[in-house]
């Protein structure tokens, strides 16, 4: 089934905290005019699209909260927190690691200790660029240093979620992010763009790989007056991405931001991100079959795969 | 060495292009190339450097093909004759040295305006490597029609006379390579004239083609197909379909297509490696700067730093319907309908290499059209005549030209 709209990211200020692969490299505050915050309100309401704020790290003045809380949120950098060291305790349960690979792997005793304080730990990579294959042990052992710890609390009756290790378990068709078909994003200058990253790269004058038919920088895809207007659409669905077409990482994020970046075309995913989600896969199969062995999950067995790279396995025509 | 060197073998060919100078003494008025310049011309540093990144990876996916066909091309290739006899010299010597597989399959090959081609320097070089030579010289047809675009540089001045003058010496050595002609909309009503001339030059295949960027006005199909249909009787009626061949009339022409078992990609970006004079690489000539107009150059890597393989995932994952609109997939006459991957991206509305331009649209339908009553009547004709099982068996064709 095509994916359609169903969420509205709204950056409340340029230096609303980064929650996925894109640091936000915005250091001045530019917090969105009230009567624009309101026009994405109404927008994200007509639409039907469930809302998600994203905050600064600053309190916002008194009446921005009062229009903030007419329809039901979900606030990233409140709620939902959003860090980049691995801390020693957490104190919510919803919580977003952004980490560098290195720190990722040096670190994943530090973050499977912090398992069993959360419901949910989204684990973000912010480097995937910087991943070599040479890598590919430390990752995988460093994988398996959380499922062990997963392992664990499933069968004690705790099931905490990981982005990259449980998600997978019971996923039997693709859930990437979705950018610009299953959401889209609002910024303080009222345009959209795909996700925050592209509001980024715009900002910073980043040469344009990826929206229009000009050199220039900018990538915003509609604004709040004249609604939504994605060119090439149909390139961000699944069924015009051929290698993810073929592919099982079903938890991965196929990430257009750095397919662009990466590769410079938004349906085509890097070798890190394939060998990345490839290696979460099999980790999460090891899971599974732990799971299954004691009983305590029922659900479609992942297939044994020998290739972390679904470009290795594409069919040439 | 020369014979050591073993002619070439057929199977999956690897081609490597130099642009060895973005110089030309012409200025076509249809070149997509929108950046030429005297200054731009590779040395021998740069091209040394991009021969032995090519022959250090033997066996990298990226060169793992049977043969090897080393292309150059410009602005005009033999104004640089001195480095390319110089690269060539080089490439057999290496390939010699490293007992590389290619030493057994390997082909220079060139596209040249032909001005230059009978000067004694070019000559020398054609002496020396014939047996691993192929030459196309372009010439449009007439000389109204040839001189309509292919004028000089700083003048008006056609370049026919130029370059009709070395054909029979160009004819001799590589009688069985042929010539490329490229359509625009003004050349239209000059087609046919311009096929049957080429064939009385002796030139017996012609590959001819409508260009791909956004040029056609209205009612070109409807002279094309007016051009095609003379031509058809013109070739059919003279007997002209013996000797010679042209790529506007092809059997493979015209079916509707399927997206599970033809599905493969028309060009060959990607599969191609193209260097410039900065040592920089591209999937092919037409993703350097100096051929798009307004995309930024797709540089897949350098002689330096080598090929980043994440940039050349797009034109290795491409296939036909991805990139195509739900109207080319559903086409009744899809089959033969080219792309130019370069200028795909070029008019894409997005960056990207799925977006495939179909300006062509028309003027393709029109030749579908024109290439069945070319068929249907020639088949006809032999029937009566009781020569189609002969003529199946030995008809000349032209191998669609594919970039
Ligand atoms: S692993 Fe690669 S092919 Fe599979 S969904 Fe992710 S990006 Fe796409
Ligand atoms: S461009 Fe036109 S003729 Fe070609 S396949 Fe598409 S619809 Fe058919």
């Amino acid at each position: 089934m095509k994916s359609y709209l169903q969420y509205l990211v709204i950056l409340l200020d340029d230096t609303s905290v980064a929650y996925c692969h894109a640091d936000n490299p915005l250091k001045e505050r530019n917090l969105i005019p009230i009567d624009t915050l309101r026009k994405a309100i109404l927008f994200g309401m007509k639409e039907n699209l469930m809302i998600q704020y994203v905050y600064p790290d600053y309190e916002l003045p008194a009446e921005y909260e009062e229009v903030i809380e007419s329809i039901d949120n979900v606030k990233i950098g409140r709620e939902v927190q959003v860090l980049t060291e691995v801390p020693k305790f957490i104190d919510k349960d919803n919580v977003v690691l952004r980490l560098t690979i290195s720190d990722f792997i040096s670190k994943s005793f530090d973050i499977a200790a912090l398992l069993p304080q959360v419901k949910r730990m989204n684990i973000c990579i912010r480097d995937v660029e910087n991943f070599k294959d040479e890598m590919q042990e430390d990752y995988k052992r460093a994988l398996n240093t959380l499922c062990s710890v997963l392992a664990n609390l499933y069968k004690s009756g705790k099931q905490p979620q990981v982005n990259i290790l449980t998600d997978r378990l019971s996923l039997t068709e693709m859930h990437n992010c979705e950018a610009g078909i299953g959401n889209i994003t609002i910024a303080p200058n009222g345009k959209f763009y795909l996700c925050p990253a592209f509001y980024y790269d715009e900002k910073m004058g980043l040469s344009n790989r990826m929206n229009h038919k000009t050199k220039d920088s900018s990538r915003s895809v509609g604004d709040l007056n004249n609604g939504l207007n994605i060119p090439n659409k149909q390139l961000l669905q699944l069924d015009h991405a051929p290698l993810c077409h073929i592919c099982d990482a079903y938890h991965c994020n196929r990430c257009i931001w750095l397919n662009q970046k990466l590769t410079w075309d938004n349906n085509t995913p890097s070798h890190q991100q394939c060998v990345m989600a490839h290696l979460e896969r099999n980790a999460c199969r090891s899971l599974q079959l732990d799971l299954i062995k004691v009983g305590n999950l029922s659900v479609e067995p992942i297939k044994e795969i020998n290739y972390l790279d679904p470009f290795d396995v594409k069919e040439d025509f | 060495m020369k014979d050591l060197i073993q002619p070439w073998k057929e199977g999956s060919a690897k081609n490597i292009t130099f642009i060895v100078t973005k110089d030309c003494q012409l200025a076509c008025k249809y070149c997509y190339l929108v950046g030429k310049n005297e200054k731009e011309r590779m040395p021998w540093s740069v091209a040394k450097a991009a021969i032995d990144y090519v022959l250090d990876r033997e066996k990298d996916p990226n060169f793992a093909y049977e043969s090897v066909i080393w292309d150059f091309i410009g602005g005009e290739p033999f104004l640089e004759i001195d480095l390319i006899d110089k690269i060539c010299d080089y490439i057999k010597t290496e390939l010699f040295r490293r007992n590389h597989h290619w030493f057994s399959s390997f082909r220079f090959s060139f596209s040249t305006n032909g001005i230059n081609y009978h000067s004694e320097k070019v000559q020398k070089f054609i002496e020396k490597n014939h047996s691993h030579l192929s030459v196309g010289i372009t010439i449009d047809g007439t000389r109204r029609k040839h001189d309509l675009n292919r004028v000089y540089k700083n003048s008006e001045k056609g370049s026919y006379d130029d370059v009709v003058k070395n054909i029979p010496l160009w004819q001799s050595q590589f009688p069985s390579d042929g010539t490329k002609v490229t359509i625009s909309s003004a050349d239209i009503p000059y087609i046919c004239e311009s096929v049957l001339h080429l064939y009385d030059l002796g030139i017996h295949q012609v590959n001819i083609n409508c260009v791909f960027e956004d040029v056609w006005k209205e009612g070109d199909d409807k002279l094309f197909d007016e051009q095609l249909m003379t031509l058809a009787d013109k070739i059919i009626d003279g007997g002209k379909y013996v000797d010679n061949a042209c790529s506007f009339f092809s059997e493979n022409l015209g079916k509707p297509m399927d997206c599970k078992l033809q599905n493969g990609n028309w060009c060959g970006s990607g599969k191609m490696l193209s260097i410039d004079a900065a040592g920089n690489f591209y999937p092919c000539t037409r993703f350097a700067q100096y051929s798009l107009r307004d995309k930024e150059a797709w540089i897949i890597g350098n002689i330096h730093d080598g090929i980043d393989n994440n940039k050349l995932r797009p034109f290795l994952t491409l296939d036909r319907c991805t990139q195509s609109t739900p109207e080319c997939i559903d086409c009744e006459v899809a089959e033969g309908c080219a792309w130019c991957q370069g200028e795909n991206y070029d008019a894409a509305k997005t960056h990207t290499v799925f977006q495939r331009a179909t300006a062509i649209c028309k003027m393709h339908k029109a030749r579908v059209r024109a290439n069945n009553y070319y068929w249907n009547k020639l088949y006809r004709k032999l029937e009566l005549e009781g020569k189609r099982e002969e003529f199946e068996k030995n008809h000349p064709n032209v191998k669609p030209d594919i970039c």
